[in-house]
């Protein structure tokens, strides 16, 4: 494979590639690196919980997303937030932070290339991608944190919940620290309610009202957009088609549950569970009409889907709650360019049991994690725990009383129009308040009053709108204490084989949709999709002994 | 000569050939230690040496994977098809513009064709999709306007390898004709003259003058290109490829990447790329041999 790069590093310019290039620097280091290793390993592994600070300084290196967008005067490792936990957490206890930035696309592959690099590599990693998280667990590269977390972290436990802490169990052992999430809802449905008007129609309230809708979206054209109106908004991307699908799955058995679901990257699929098939031949229906955006198979992060919406060109789709909502926003931009146009919160797609049934957020976000490498393995779990205690939190995510924000009935209520001198002390607060995903208030419809306050005031009745459906008819994913391998192994393989499924059976025709559906499925389980099976099955048998 | 008398005489030579030299033994030999990845559960936390020796599974297990059969053959027929489409290409184009007589015009058309050998495959992709997208590309607008339905450039799979290889030549055609001129600018222009007064047309010297000219070049780069028929670059297939495609545009380097960087799956992906660069030294050894059988023409 390293001989192969070379004769690739003409053309270095994508990401894919840099990644690439990246990874064998990582196969490079770790030989190099090894034999200290060896050596240091058991130094490490008895020094990781003892080393006390006895008037010496020491330096805690802690990871953070780097997105490139550091407003001037500031960088990822020099902002207000570095400096307010150096001088309320740092100084005070003699210990000197510093901060590893890793770009926020590359997360995974530049973690990799930190954690082979040995002795180098930060004391606080983290990762949303629970995959990588057992494979470190399970190749032997984590510290053991329960000890760690008895003795220096109650806040931290208290704050964490036992449900979210469990999350970082691997075999038996806490390896992990998953970060608290706080807004368990994901998705909400939009619809045009101008265009309704325009026809006369109601809101659908059905899957079959929906269908009718869209039918009349494309026949009578209500925004005059001249045959390009696109009835159904649809890309690759989980938002737009994991509500549509979760709503033809059947009720299903505890044990169907377990066993069919298949876990890939961190979302559960529905690929096996009774009703995949349905939902697959009604999106063939809507994209054999004309009812769906024609090159949904190219739009693998949403961005043509946003701008059709925005261009005042799509009736109805699916999407993250609040994402439309945003200042100049997806919404806003729709209203820049068609003054007349209403997009309005709606739940549509509905079960056989009449729920608007969708899925919803494990209660975790990114795994925290600390190398066995780390000689400041107590220091790290010491900082999330000043983190998790006081007000200390808040303060972060929130900024300053009378500056950043004011508190109106126990919510932070951001300030309109705040200097910029302001405004930009919170701009990377979400990757510096790592322990919890999402503003925390203490309840869930306390942090969805302050995202809601925290939006353009003409837009904060239809997010409250959207993040009450989100949370409504939800399905918790499945989890099993023991990472389920073949998913680990298999799941990047078979998400793309997953969406080549779901593109293909959607675009055949509708007499091929049968045998393309067969072969597709054939290849799927054949990738992986059948290992997954026989091991769910088998720990399932396991748990109900 | 001897040894003292001979390295005073040259040792300027080898002060030069040092910095190459170091290059390969430092970039091209050094990274073949990691080879051994392939023959060990590699676990980056114990490192090369701490791995466990593992012997042939990793073979056996990618041996036994669907998807690395299919990624093969896009591998090989998206590089025949680009071998038979983009091989002649700079070929014609360098004919052509060797025979163009106003220098300005020569020079300029070349900087023109020059120009999209330096534009990112990333960049080239948005605009592939602008271009010749479904419901919004230009082409498509202009198809549908005159009353033709959409075209499926991208979205199907026997189209889109016609979009893949024309997108390849528009890329990479003006930039393969250098080589070709630069042949050609020691080619005698008495030949030229000599042949026309002997009554020889524009076709006959192109086909007796200037092919034959050009022969050693053309096999040199046959069999260069033929060594690289296992292998393909990562950014083409991945950056004009999509989902709805992915039955022809799946190939060996997204594969590896798939396999060994998302998944962290090294001993697989080492394994790939092991197996590409023993087929390609077959294949570059085995053309070559024919070459000098038939055409008497080698590059070893």
């Amino acid at each position: 494979m390293v001989k192969k790069l070379n004769q690739h590093g003409m053309h270095k310019k994508t990401a894919g590639l840099l990644a690439l290039t990246l990874a064998s620097t990582a196969l490079l280091s770790a030989c190099g690196g090894n034999n200290n290793n060896n050596g240091g390993d058991t130094a490490s592994a008895t020094s990781g919980s003892s080393s006390a600070p006895s008037g010496k300084s020491v330096t805690l290196k802690v990871e953070v997303f780097d997105r490139g967008n550091a407003p001037d005067g500031m960088s990822i490792t020099n902002n207000y937030l570095t400096k307010f936990v150096q001088d309320n957490f740092g100084t005070p206890n003699n210990i000197k932070l510093e901060f590893v930035p890793v770009p926020r696309s590359e997360e995974v592959n530049k973690l990799n290339v930190l954690m082979a690099s040995g002795s180098d590599v930060p004391d606080i990693v983290f990762t949303y991608d629970s995959g990588t998280f057992f494979r470190y667990a399970q190749q032997g590269g984590l510290t053991d944190l329960s000890e760690l977390l008895d003795q220096y972290g109650s806040n931290l436990k208290s704050f964490l919940g036992e449900d979210t802490l469990a999350y970082g169990v691997v075999e038996g052992t806490q390896y992990g620290i998953p970060a608290k999430r706080t807004h368990l809802g994901k998705y909400s449905s939009f619809i045009r309610t101008d265009w309704l008007d325009k026809l006369g129609l109601q809101v659908p309230k059905t899957t079959d009202e929906l269908y009718d809708v869209l039918k009349a979206f494309k026949e009578k054209d209500p925004g005059g957009t001249g045959g390009k109106a696109i009835p159904l908004g649809m890309s690759i991307a989980p938002a737009q088609y994991e509500p549509l699908i979760w709503s033809f799955i059947q009720p299903t058995t505890e044990e169907q549950k377990y066993t069919l679901t298949q876990q890939l990257g961190s979302r559960d699929y529905p690929v096996l569970l009774p009703g995949f098939k349905d939902a697959l031949q009604f999106m063939n229906k809507l994209y054999n009409e004309g009812l769906m955006s024609a090159d949904f198979g190219l739009d693998e992060d949403k961005t043509k889907l946003g701008q059709d919406v925005s261009n005042g060109l799509v009736g109805f789709y699916s999407e993250d709650d609040m994402n439309p909502f945003y200042k100049d926003g997806t919404v806003d931009t729709l209203k820049a360019n068609i003054p007349t146009a209403v997009l309005s919160s709606v739940d549509v797609y509905t079960n056989s049991e009449g729920k608007h049934a969708k899925p919803e957020y494990a209660p975790v976000g990114m795994y925290i994690m600390i190398p066995k490498a780390s000689k400041h393995a107590a220091e790290a779990v010491k900082y999330l725990d000043w983190m998790a205690s006081g007000d200390n939190l808040f303060r972060m995510q929130n900024g300053v009383e009378g500056e950043n924000y004011n508190l109106v009935d126990g919510v932070p209520v951001t300030i309109a129009d705040q200097p910029a001198e302001f405004s930009n002390r919170l701009y990377n607060q979400g990757d510096m308040a790592i322990i919890s995903n999402g503003k925390s208030l203490g309840d869930a419809d306390k942090n969805v009053e302050a995202y809601v306050k925290g939006m353009p005031e003409a837009n904060q009745e239809e997010t409250r709108k959207a993040m009450t459906i989100s949370r409504t008819d939800t399905i918790a994913p499945i989890r099993f204490d023991v990472p389920v391998e073949s998913q680990a192994k298999y799941g990047t393989t078979l998400l793309d084989k997953f969406e080549e499924l779901l593109v293909k059976t959607t675009m055949a025709k509708p007499d091929q949709f049968e045998t393309t559906y067969e072969s597709m499925l054939k290849d799927y389980m054949a990738s992986g999709g059948q290992a997954i099976l026989d091991e769910r099955k088998k720990l399932y048998a396991d748990m109900q002994k | 000569m001897n040894a003292t008398r001979y390295i005073r005489r040259y040792w300027q030579l080898y002060a030069l050939l040092v910095l190459p030299v170091l290059y390969f033994a430092i970039f091209k030999y050094g990274p073949m230690y990691g080879v051994i990845i392939a023959f060990k559960d590699f676990n980056f936390f114990q490192g090369i040496n701490g791995s466990e020796w593992i012997g042939f599974d990793a073979f056996r297990e990618v041996f036994a994977m669907r998807d690395f059969y299919k990624t093969l053959r896009n591998t090989l027929m998206l590089n025949l098809l680009d071998l038979i489409v983009s091989f002649p290409a700079p070929l014609f184009i360098a004919i052509m513009l060797y025979e163009l007589r106003t220098a300005w015009f020569r020079k300029l058309s070349q900087t023109i064709l020059y120009i999209p050998h330096f534009i990112s495959w990333v960049i080239i992709g948005g605009i592939a999709y602008q271009v010749f997208g479904t419901q919004s590309g230009m082409l498509n607008n202009v198809i549908t306007s005159l009353g033709f339905d959409a075209v499926p450039f991208l979205t199907d799979k026997n189209y889109w390898l016609v979009t893949y290889l024309a997108i390849g030549v528009w890329q990479s055609a003006g930039w393969g004709t250098i080589i070709y001129l630069a042949a050609l600018t020691g080619l005698n222009r008495e030949l030229f003259e000599a042949a026309e007064v002997d009554g020889a047309g524009r076709m006959r010297r192109i086909w007796s003058i200037t092919l034959p000219s050009l022969k050693p070049t053309i096999v040199t780069l046959l069999i260069i290109n033929i060594g690289h028929m296992i292998s393909i670059g990562f950014d083409r297939p991945y950056v004009i490829g999509n989902t709805t495609v992915r039955e022809y545009s799946d190939v060996l380097s997204t594969f590896v990447y798939r396999v060994g960087l998302e998944s962290g799956q090294y001993t697989l992906a080492t394994v790939v790329g092991l197996f590409q660069a023993v087929v390609g030294l077959v294949f570059v050894l085995g053309s070559n041999y024919v070459s000098k059988k038939l055409a008497d023409q080698s590059i070893l």
